[in-house]
C-alpha cells in the first residue's frame, strides 16, 4: 500500500538538518547520511549527499529528477564491475 | 596481422560456448548497446593474433547466438569457449570534449590540486546520480569515489596519463 498524501514525504529530521546548514555556509562538501529510506526534496537540488551502502558512503549529486525518489535508491549495496568495453563517462 | 600490445585493445564479449549442431556460437557482449558487437568486426583475441568476424542470429538468455566467419561445425565452435573478444581501442568512435571512454580512464593517475600523488583509477561507475571515479591508492586503506564532475575532476589529460582532483570536502 501506498503512503498516505496527507502525511507528506517522509524525511528524517537529521536529513534536514545537515543539507539547510549546507547550504548556508555554500561550502562545497558531501553531507554524509545514513538515512537510505529519506525521500529526496526540492531543496537538496544540487548538494552532494555521501549516502551510505552498508560499507561507505557513495557520492549522489541531487538533480531535479531525482525528486520523490529515495536516497538509497542511488547507492547500491552490492558490487558489480562489469567491463568497460566501449562505454562512456561524460564530465557534468 | 600487426601486433598490438594489450593496451590497445579493448574487451567487448567473450565466447561462452557453441549453440546447436551447425556451428553456430553463443557469446555474450560487453557494450554499452549490447547489439553494437559487431560494429567493432573484425574482432581479436587478447594478442591480437587471431581474427573473428561475428554476426549476430538471434538473442538467447544472456546474450547472442551469431556465426563466425570460418567456423563450420559444432567442434570448431567448441574450441572457442572461453575466448574473450577484443576491438581495437582505434575501432571506437571518437567522442565530444567532456566525453570519455571508460577504458581510457581506468589506470589514470590522480593527483590532488596540490600535485600529490593519491593513486589510480579503478573503475568508473554510476549508480544513476552522476559518473563516479573510484580511486585507490597505496596509502589507502579503502577505495574512496569522486563524482566526475568539472568542480571535481579540473583536469583530465589522456595523453599525460593523469587527472587531477579537487574532491570536495568529507569524501576522501
Amino acid at each position: 500500500m501506498s503512503r498516505s498524501v496527507w502525511k507528506g514525504p517522509f524525511v528524517d529530521a537529521y536529513v534536514l538538518k545537515k543539507a539547510e546548514a549546507a547550504r548556508e555556509s555554500g561550502r562545497n562538501e558531501v553531507i554524509k547520511i545514513w538515512s537510505r529510506r529519506s525521500t529526496i526534496l526540492p531543496q537538496f537540488v544540487g548538494l552532494t549527499f555521501g549516502v551510505y551502502n552498508g560499507q561507505k558512503h557513495i557520492p549522489v549529486n541531487v538533480s531535479e529528477d531525482m525528486i520523490g525518489q529515495k536516497f538509497g535508491e542511488y547507492s547500491p549495496t552490492r558490487t558489480y564491475y562489469g567491463h568497460a568495453a566501449d562505454k562512456k563517462a561524460k564530465r557534468k | 596481422m600487426t601486433d598490438v600490445s594489450r593496451t590497445d585493445l579493448v574487451c567487448v564479449g567473450t565466447i561462452s560456448g557453441s549453440y546447436g549442431v551447425k556451428g553456430e556460437v553463443r557469446f555474450k557482449s560487453f557494450t554499452a548497446q549490447p547489439e553494437d558487437i559487431v560494429l567493432y568486426n573484425p574482432l581479436t583475441d587478447e594478442n591480437g593474433a587471431r581474427q573473428f568476424i561475428v554476426g549476430i542470429t538471434r538473442g538467447v538468455k544472456n546474450g547472442f547466438s551469431g556465426r563466425i566467419e570460418g567456423i563450420q561445425t559444432k567442434e570448431q565452435a567448441d574450441d572457442l569457449r572461453g575466448t574473450k573478444l577484443y576491438a581495437r581501442r582505434d575501432q571506437l568512435p571518437s567522442l565530444p570534449d567532456d566525453e570519455f571512454y571508460h577504458a581510457d580512464l581506468i589506470d589514470l593517475e590522480v593527483l590532488d590540486t596540490g600535485g600529490a600523488v593519491l593513486g589510480r583509477v579503478k573503475q568508473v561507475m554510476n549508480h544513476g546520480a552522476g559518473d563516479l571515479l573510484e580511486i585507490h591508492g597505496p596509502g589507502m586503506s579503502a577505495t574512496v569515489l569522486i563524482p566526475f564532475t568539472r568542480e571535481a575532476v579540473p583536469t583530465v589529460d589522456l595523453t599525460a596519463g593523469r587527472i587531477i582532483v579537487d574532491p570536495p570536502e568529507g569524501s576522501l
